[in-house]
């Protein structure tokens, strides 16, 4: 029965969302207020009855009703209950279901907190999202239905296959990326909107800022909770693999960079309009590319089983509508652009648009790597893998210039600058980043390397100069009167230099080291004493197993205790190595206990990771920065404020 | 100003090609349909025997008469409830059942290693218990025989003609509704 309304109300708000897509339009046309004020009503009840739709499917999930089909393959009765429910977004069903509960919810969100906007404007907005949303409504009723039944003969119990992707990091992870992802629908809708109505001034981005601010925001820290589980669950101190998932969700997150610091332009300076609109489009169409690539099958990676080609002719359909249909839209329209701004080859444009050049060539650079293996294949060369070495060396490139240029554009006036007031500051700066890193690494390692002294250096230049460009702006404005977007940008600085530093050192200094230890075998890493006390027992609420019992000294004294655990899930007949991790800022300490071998001693793998926290901080710093965006007072629009 | 116009469609065209290339490899992908492997003959393969490592089995020992290849594990709950119904097929219509022992949780790229010597006495002890329909098991440890044979869960079940060619291949349990509609036809129509 609760399926069967979970259904049904999917079916109604499929109706509601072609509603949405026609009446608003037709309200546009005739200049029919009644008919445009249906607008945010109806995607108030998209949202509601989406919501209800997968709170049925959770409850099916929850009670184990096997017969419904998704339910059946995807979860069992053994299952821990937050697995249940993680379950319920896991499969390719229930994670559509998501998508369409985020994109509704975001539509909702629109409708409530964008009063300020003239009718118009917002009628278009929504109308536009209800037509994506037609396309994924029929998509998930007609090929992905979450609740298509087993009857009349139903299984015993489900076959979940793959206990080892039960975590809690499953469960947070996913659903954040699906926010940033179907977050950037908004801003998406606000550029096809504003090319629709043909008025392409400042406002539009001014609008379309908080909005994608915060999708942005979600999309840094799906990445970043993502990159952090891979590492603390995987059991082999990798934080980042370039596999088409993870490229999948970097590209929008990429693009969406390159689209806040474009809005900026647009909204200060009048300037690459047509640019800009050009971003939103491909930030979304990346999001849904990467939902394509990964749900399809088309990338074939060893896990992804029996994929239907149906429903990849389907969503290609989606894709070839929503991406080219916006694409010819800006095809025909970004003529009529014009962007009035104008500024000189040395400003603070010119070095957005160098930020925006960066980015967008880093997104081609992952694309090419992510699909030129597919190309590769259909034009008969033959199978090829792009791997780790392609992607870092090109990243290496990249984010030199990025960093720098990151550096000064604060600094930087908009429209016109004078280069020669930028030849002085930037060569002290250099001098005292490349001193201040030598002695840094001289100090705390034994030997300099090049990456390192270079993100390092990056990252020292990235402070000083944020540093030099909060005193000159606030020997004008006062502290408390400063917008908090300033702080926003300042912060969002802040938290790549952590991460360009957290990256160049982990990756040149992290050693590692594999160890056979008998109870009281000491070894040594990097300065560390790692002590073999015992092998204790341990006994779960559902596992059992084994944990080493290590102690840790530097130069005798104490550090810490660590428990590596092998731990064995009765129920599941399945062995998970719980990684030991002493957490710091300056260093992880990471140990993960392997076999016990015949003579009764153990395999250990010990790993000393430096400022490899500082990757994630820095990810959430971002992540943080973009958030606070949201508070700005110059975003809240309210009703009948003066606009522009 | 045309050469700005055809500027603007490039990422038109682009995409447009994309999605052929996309369209193309949706099609063109081995792996899309599990069901393309009826009609073909039985993969190749070379993999020791559950009980002991010396013995090996390969494609030409297991099909040279008509014969149920079984994908099971001890720790799939579903399979538990299928064990009996199988071994009275294999007792009493006298159906050649193979088991193909689908373990999951080896891993070596993880560190994670099967407990060979403990899964047999679970084997042993849980075919004591429901019912033995299997003539022998063969182990798939690293999974690539049921990778190849496009497995997705268990219980699966394959039946081979003994010409070495794939017939039927079942997802789920197989119990006396299933056997009578869907799996006997074909089991009686390469028998004779």
């Amino acid at each position: 029965m609760i399926p069967e309304l979970g259904n049904f109300a999917l079916y109604i708000a499929f109706t509601l969302s072609i509603l949405l897509s026609i009446f608003p339009a037709i309200g546009l046309k005739q200049n029919n207020a009644r008919l445009m004020a249906m607008a945010p009503n109806l995607s108030i009840g998209l949202f509601v009855f989406t919501l209800f739709s997968f709170g049925c499917l959770v409850y099916a999930f929850l009670t184990d009703d096997f017969t419904v089909v998704n339910v059946a393959q995807n979860s069992n009765s053994a299952l821990p209950d937050q697995y249940k429910f993680a379950a319920s977004f896991g499969s390719h069903e229930g994670s559509f279901l998501l998508w369409l509960l985020m994109q509704s919810g975001w539509s909702f969100a629109v409708a409530l907190f964008s009063k300020g906007l003239p009718v118009d404007m917002r009628t278009r907005v929504l109308t536009v999202l209800g037509w994506i949303s037609v396309g994924f409504y029929a998509y998930i009723i007609i090929s992905s239905n979450p609740f298509e039944r087993t009857l009349p003969y139903f299984p015993i119990d489900g076959r979940d296959l793959n206990p080892l992707l039960q975590d809690i990091g499953m469960i947070i992870h996913p659903p954040l990326l699906y926010m940033g992802y179907v977050g950037l629908s908004i801003s998406f809708a606000f550029a096809i909107a504003a090319l629709l109505s043909g008025n392409l001034d400042s406002t539009w981005a001014k609008w379309s800022r908080p909005w994608t601010a915060a999708a942005w925001a979600f999309l840094t820290l799906g990445l970043t909770i993502g990159s952090w589980w891979a590492y603390s669950e995987l059991g082999w101190g990798g934080w980042w693999f370039w596999d088409p998932v993870e490229n999948a969700a970097f590209m929008p997150w990429l693009v969406a960079t390159a689209l806040l610091h474009s809005l900026a332009v647009s909204e200060k300076r009048n300037a690459f309009k047509s640019w800009t609109v050009f971003l939103a489009i491909a930030a979304f169409s990346l999001s849904l590319l990467g939902t394509f690539l990964v749900r399809s099958g088309v990338i074939v990676s060893v896990h992804a089983f029996a994929t239907d080609p149906e429903r990849g002719v389907f969503i290609l359909i989606l894709l070839a509508l929503v991406i080219g249909g916006s694409l010819l839209l800006y095809s025909l329209k970004a003529g009529n652009i014009k962007s009035f701004g104008k500024f000189s080859m040395f400003s603070r444009e010119s070095m957005l648009w160098g930020n925006n050049i960066l980015l967008v060539a880093a997104t081609i650079v992952v694309l090419m790597g992510t699909l030129l293996p597919l190309v590769h294949k259909q034009i008969g060369l033959g199978t090829i893998s792009i791997g780790e070495p392609f992607f870092n060396q090109m990243f290496t490139y990249l984010i030199v210039p990025f960093a720098l240029l990151l550096g000064i554009a604060p600094l930087v006036r908009w429209k016109q600058d004078k280069l020669a007031n930028f030849i002085t500051k930037p060569l002290i700066v250099i001098a005292t980043s490349i001193t201040l890193s030598l002695i840094w690494l001289v100090v705390e390692f034994p030997e300099i390397k090049a990456l390192a002294l270079l993100g390092v250096t990056l990252f020292i230049w990235i402070m000083l100069f944020t540093a030099l460009e909060l005193k000159q702006t606030l020997s004008k404005v006062s502290f408390s009167k400063l917008p908090l977007s300033h702080f926003s940008m300042v912060l969002g600085h802040i938290g790549v230099a952590f991460l360009i530093a957290g990256v160049a050192l982990t990756s040149q200094y992290s050693v590692e080291r594999d160890v056979k230890m008998n109870t009281g075998d000491s070894a040594e890493l990097k300065g560390y004493e790692f002590k073999f006390n015992h092998v204790e027992n341990i006994d779960g609420p559902n596992y059992d197993g084994w944990a080493a019992v290590i102690t840790i000294t530097k130069q005798d004294e104490f550090v810490t205790k660590l428990l590596a655990e092998k731990r064995f899930y009765a129920v599941q007949r399945n062995t998970m190595t719980e990684a030991a991790i002493d957490a710091g800022f300056f260093r992880d300490i990471y140990i993960s206990l392997g076999e016990r071998l015949p003579d009764g001693a153990w395999a250990l793998r010990i790993y000393v990771k430096p400022y490899i926290r500082w990757i994630w901080l820095g990810g959430i710093i971002v992540a943080f920065a973009g958030l606070l965006t949201l508070f700005d007072r110059r975003y809240r629009t309210r009703k009948n404020a003066k606009q522009g | 100003m045309t050469k700005k116009v055809s500027f603007r469609f490039l990422p038109l065209v682009l995409f447009v090609l994309l999605l052929a290339f996309l369209l193309k490899g949706l099609f063109s992908d081995p792996n899309e349909r599990d069901s393309a492997l009826i009609g073909k003959p039985f993969p190749q393969f070379q993999l020791p025997d559950l009980n002991s490592d010396s013995q090996i089995h390969t494609e030409q020992t297991l099909v040279n008469e008509p014969v149920l290849i079984n994908v099971w594990g001890t720790w799939c709950i579903t399979c538990k409830y299928e064990l009996p119904y199988l071994a009275k097929l294999a007792k009493e219509y006298d159906v050649k059942i193979v088991g193909l022992y689908y373990d999951q949780n080896h891993a070596p790229e993880f560190g994670q290693y099967a407990d060979i010597p403990a899964i047999r006495i679970e084997v042993k002890e849980m075919l004591a218990r429901l019912g033995n329909p299997y003539q022998y098991n063969i182990l798939d440890l690293d999974r690539s025989l049921s990778l190849n044979l496009g497995v997705t869960g268990a219980p699966e079940t394959f039946i081979v003609d003994g010409k070495g060619i794939v017939r039927m291949h079942h997802m789920g349990d197989v119990n006396e509704r299933i056997w009578r509609e869907k799996l006997a036809p074909i089991w009686n129509e390469i028998n004779q």
